[in-house]
C-alpha cells in the first residue's frame, strides 16, 4: 500500500494546482443543452441548426455540424457567466476532439476520390482542418490569444484539460475556456472501427456525440467547484482491470484525500475504455458510481461531458473520471463540487 | 528579459533534399534543390499537382512510418539520449493530416487490386491527429505525457512553444517534439480547391508569386531545460555520449497568438506580423538590432506574403536582416513546417551558413524587399522564426546560436 501511496505522490509533483470552475455546460446527442434528453443511435446525428439559432443568435451557414457543437457547447457554458467579468480578462481557448471535423473531411474526401470527377468544396475544406472550429468559437466570443486544438484520442479532453491548467499556472492567461467535441458521424460501425472500439477494450455501448465546456478561472468567488490535479501517466500494465482494481481505487482516493476532500462523497466516473468495470466492487468500497455514458455515447471526448454533467448535477461530493488509452496510457481527473 | 534557459539538445528531419536534417543542410546549402514535381507515391490519384516528394519505392504507409522512425533516430542520436531519458521524456506532435494516409492508401489500394469490382467509398479509418503520437510512443518507449496540436500550419511550432512554456515551469523534463506531414490527396485537393496553389513553382515574396507548393516532411526537436553536459564545451564525462552538436541552441520568447479577424490571412496591412514579432523580441528581451536572419513563414501565397512581408518591413524598416523562407526548396510541409524548418535550420547553422531563399525572382513593390538570394555565414546571435497559418494562429520564436 505504501508502495501506491508513493507512486501517486510521484505522479503529483507533475500535475497541477486545483483550479476554479466558473461555469459549465454540456450539449449530448438529445441536443438539449444541460440535460439528458433520450436519443437513439440510429437516430444520430440530430440537426443542430434551431440550437445555434437560439444559443449563437444567428445561422452559421458556412460552418459544418462539428463547428456548430463546439461553438454551441461553449456558450452555453460562457452564458452563465456575466460578460462584464470577462472583460479585460485573458481567456485562452482549450478545444480537444479525439476524431476532428469528420462530419466535414468525408464528404470533401469522397468528392475528391469521384472517378468522374467530382466538386470539393474549398469551405469544407477550410473548416476540415480541426482548429477551424476554435477559430469560430473565438470570433463569436471575441477571444483573441491563446487557442489550441489538442487530439489525443480518448485522453484529448483530459490532456487539454491538464494543458489549460499549466497555463493558467504560469499566469499566462485569467481563464481558460476547456472543452471537448466529437460529432456522430454515420455509420456507427465505421465509428466503432475509428475510435478501434472491440469488446475487449471498450465498454459495449451505443455510438454518441457531445460537446461540453468548462469556464477555469483564478478566484473562489462564485466558483461551482474545482477542478483537482489531472493524473497523466503511461501506465505500464495495459488496460486495468477496475473489477479488481485495488490500485486504481486507492490511487483516486489518494488524489482526493490529498487535495483535502476525505470527507465529502467519492463518486467515480468510469470511462468507456474500462471494459471489465465492475461496479460492485467500488461500491463495496465506499464509492457510488455514476454512469454517465448512457446518457451521452460513447465519444472520444466523452469524459468532459461525463465531468462537467457532474459539476452540473443535484449532488455534490468529489468525483473522480477514470479512462485509459487501449496503450494503457491512464488519465484520472478529479472534481469537487461546491 | 525571461529566465528561461530551454535548450535544444538534438534534432532530425526527412525533406525532399535528404533523408536527413544533415542531409537536407547539406543539399540546400549546395543549391542542390530540385523543382517541385508530379508526385509518384502510388495513393496519390492527380499527377497534375506538382509537390515536393519524398523519393520512396515502397508503399505509402510504409514512407509515412520510415519518415517518423528516421527523424526520431536521427534526433536521438543527435542527443545523444539514453533509453531512460527516452522514457521520461514527454511527446509533442504537430500534425493535420496524420495518418489519414492509411484511409487514402487502403482506398487506392482496393480500387488497384480489385479493378472488376465496383469502387466503394472511402472509409475515414484513421483514429485522429492523436494516432501518430501513439505509434511513436509504442515504438521509442515514451513513457511521459504525449500530446498532440491539430492546428493546421502551425501545429508543430505551436508545439515547440508549448513545449518550452511546459519545461520552463517545470511540468516536463524534456521534450521531443514532431511535425509530420505525409502527402495527402486530401491537402492537395483541398489547396487547390481554394485556388491557393501553384502548380508551376513556389515563389516566396516575389512580385509572381501565385500561390503555394507542399512539401512531405517530418522532424523532430529534442528540448529541455538547461544546457545538458553533453553540449557543454569540454565536456569530459566518460559516461555520456560526445556532443553531437558544435554550437548551444537556445530557445527564447516563443509566442503565440489567434487573431479573430480572418480564417486564412493574417492582414494584409502587417499590423499583426508586427505586433507578434514585437512580443516574441520583448519577451526574449533581444533588441531589434541583434536578429542576425529571419527564417519567414513565407509561403509564396499572395496574402500571406503580403502581410509577412509588410510586417517585417514595418518594424525592421532599412535594418531589414537576411529574409529566408524554404518553402521554395521544400515546400509547405504544414503542420510539420515549424519542426522541420528548425531542424533544417539547426543543420544549417551547425555548418556555419544561412542558406538563400529560393524561387525568387522580382521584387513586390507593395513588399519593398528580396529575400536572401545568396548563401551568407551563420553567426552566433539570436535568429527569428514565423509562422502563421489557417484560423489565425501566429507562431514566433528564437532560436540564439551560442
Amino acid at each position: 500500500m505504501q508502495k501506491i501511496m508513493n507512486s501517486v505522490k510521484d505522479k503529483q509533483k507533475n500535475i497541477t494546482s486545483p483550479t476554479p470552475v466558473l461555469a459549465a455546460g454540456y450539449l449530448g446527442p438529445g441536443l438539449r443543452p444541460d440535460h439528458d434528453a433520450d436519443w437513439q443511435e440510429d437516430l444520430l446525428p440530430l440537426n443542430v441548426d434551431d440550437l445555434v439559432l437560439e444559443i449563437v443568435g444567428q445561422p452559421m451557414r458556412r460552418a459544418g455540424r462539428f463547428i456548430k457543437m463546439v461553438c454551441c457547447g461553449a456558450l452555453i457554458c460562457l452564458k452563465k457567466i456575466p460578460s462584464d467579468l470577462l472583460k479585460n480578462k485573458k481567456i485562452g481557448i482549450f478545444l480537444s476532439t479525439g476524431l476532428g471535423n469528420v462530419d466535414e473531411i468525408l464528404p470533401f474526401i469522397t468528392q475528391v476520390f469521384k472517378h468522374d470527377g467530382g466538386f470539393p468544396s474549398p469551405n469544407q475544406f477550410a473548416n476540415s482542418v480541426s482548429n477551424a472550429a476554435a477559430f469560430f468559437l473565438s470570433r463569436i466570443c471575441a477571444i483573441n490569444g491563446v487557442v489550441l486544438t489538442v487530439s489525443q484520442e480518448e485522453l484529448s479532453f483530459e490532456s487539454a484539460l491538464w494543458l489549460a491548467q499549466s497555463y493558467m499556472a504560469a499566469g499566462e492567461i485569467d481563464c481558460a475556456l476547456v472543452g471537448g467535441c466529437d460529432v456522430f458521424t454515420p455509420t456507427a460501425d465505421d465509428y466503432r472501427q475509428r475510435m478501434d472500439l472491440r469488446p475487449d477494450n471498450s465498454r459495449t455501448l451505443f455510438m454518441g456525440e457531445g460537446s461540453s465546456w468548462f469556464l477555469l478561472g483564478k478566484n473562489d468567488a462564485g466558483k461551482i467547484g474545482d477542478i483537482l490535479p489531472v493524473l497523466l501517466d503511461c501506465g505500464d500494465n495495459g488496460l486495468p482491470v477496475l473489477s479488481a482494481g485495488e490500485n486504481i481505487l486507492w490511487e483516486c482516493s489518494e488524489i482526493i484525500s490529498s487535495t483535502g476532500g476525505q470527507s465529502k462523497h467519492r463518486i467515480l466516473l468510469p470511462g468507456f475504455r474500462l471494459s471489465r468495470f465492475d461496479a460492485s466492487f467500488w461500491i463495496e468500497n465506499g464509492w457510488f458510481v455514476e454512469d454517465y455514458l448512457p446518457c451521452c455515447g460513447i465519444h472520444p471526448t466523452a469524459a468532459a461531458f461525463g465531468l462537467v454533467r457532474a459539476m452540473l448535477g443535484p449532488g455534490n461530493g468529489c468525483y473522480v473520471h477514470y479512462n485509459c488509452h487501449t496503450s494503457g496510457r491512464r488519465a484520472i481527473v478529479a472534481a469537487v463540487k461546491s | 528579459m525571461t529566465k528561461s534557459n530551454i535548450c535544444i539538445r538534438g534534432w532530425g528531419a526527412v525533406t525532399t533534399l535528404g533523408w536527413s536534417a544533415e542531409e537536407s543542410a547539406v543539399n540546400l546549402i549546395a543549391g542542390r534543390v530540385h523543382p517541385a514535381a508530379a508526385c509518384l507515391s502510388p495513393h496519390l490519384i492527380n499527377s497534375n499537382y506538382r509537390a515536393f516528394e519524398i523519393p520512396y519505392s515502397g508503399g505509402s504507409l510504409d514512407k509515412a512510418r520510415l519518415m517518423l522512425n528516421s527523424v526520431l533516430d536521427e534526433a536521438i542520436k543527435r542527443a545523444g539520449l539514453t533509453a531512460a531519458e527516452i522514457a521520461e521524456s514527454c511527446l509533442l506532435v504537430g500534425t493535420t493530416g496524420g495518418l489519414f494516409i492509411r484511409n487514402e492508401y487502403e482506398f487506392t489500394e482496393t480500387v488497384r487490386c480489385n479493378p472488376q469490382k465496383e469502387t466503394p467509398a472511402i472509409a475515414c479509418r484513421n483514429r485522429g491527429p492523436g494516432e501518430v503520437s501513439d505509434w511513436i510512443v509504442r515504438k521509442f518507449g515514451i513513457k511521459g505525457i504525449a500530446m498532440t496540436f491539430s492546428m493546421a500550419c502551425v501545429s508543430s511550432s505551436h508545439a515547440l512553444v508549448v513545449a518550452a512554456g511546459l519545461l520552463e515551469q517545470g511540468k516536463i523534463k524534456r521534450a521531443i517534439v514532431v511535425g509530420y506531414e505525409p502527402l495527402l490527396n486530401l491537402t492537395l485537393h483541398g489547396f487547390a480547391s481554394l485556388l491557393l496553389y501553384d502548380d508551376d513553382q513556389c515563389r516566396p515574396f516575389c512580385k509572381r508569386r501565385s500561390g503555394m507548393q507542399i512539401g512531405e516532411s517530418a522532424a523532430a526537436v529534442i528540448m529541455e531545460q538547461d544546457v545538458p553536459i553533453i553540449c557543454r564545451a569540454g565536456n569530459t564525462d566518460k559516461e555520456k555520449p560526445p556532443a553531437a552538436n558544435k554550437h548551444v541552441y537556445k530557445f527564447k520568447g516563443g509566442y503565440l497568438h489567434n487573431d479573430n479577424a480572418s480564417l486564412t490571412s493574417a492582414g494584409v496591412d502587417g499590423v499583426l506580423v508586427c505586433s507578434v514579432i514585437g512580443q516574441t523580441l520583448r519577451k526574449a528581451g533581444v533588441p531589434l538590432q541583434d536578429i542576425v536572419a529571419i527564417k519567414a513563414h513565407g509561403t509564396g501565397t499572395q496574402d500571406n506574403d503580403l502581410s509577412e512581408g509588410r510586417g517585417l518591413w514595418k518594424l525592421f524598416g532599412e535594418k531589414l536582416p537576411p529574409v529566408i523562407s524554404l518553402k521554395g526548396a521544400i515546400g509547405h510541409s504544414l503542420g510539420a513546417a515549424g519542426a522541420v524548418e528548425t531542424a533544417v535550420w539547426l543543420s544549417c547553422c551547425e555548418k556555419g551558413i544561412i542558406p538563400r531563399s529560393f524561387g525568387f525572382t522580382e521584387i513586390d513593390p507593395e513588399i519593398g524587399f528580396a529575400p536572401s538570394q545568396v548563401n551568407t555565414p551563420a553567426a552566433c546571435g539570436a535568429y527569428l522564426f514565423t509562422y502563421f497559418g489557417f484560423g489565425g494562429t501566429c507562431t514566433s520564436y528564437l532560436i540564439i546560436k551560442e
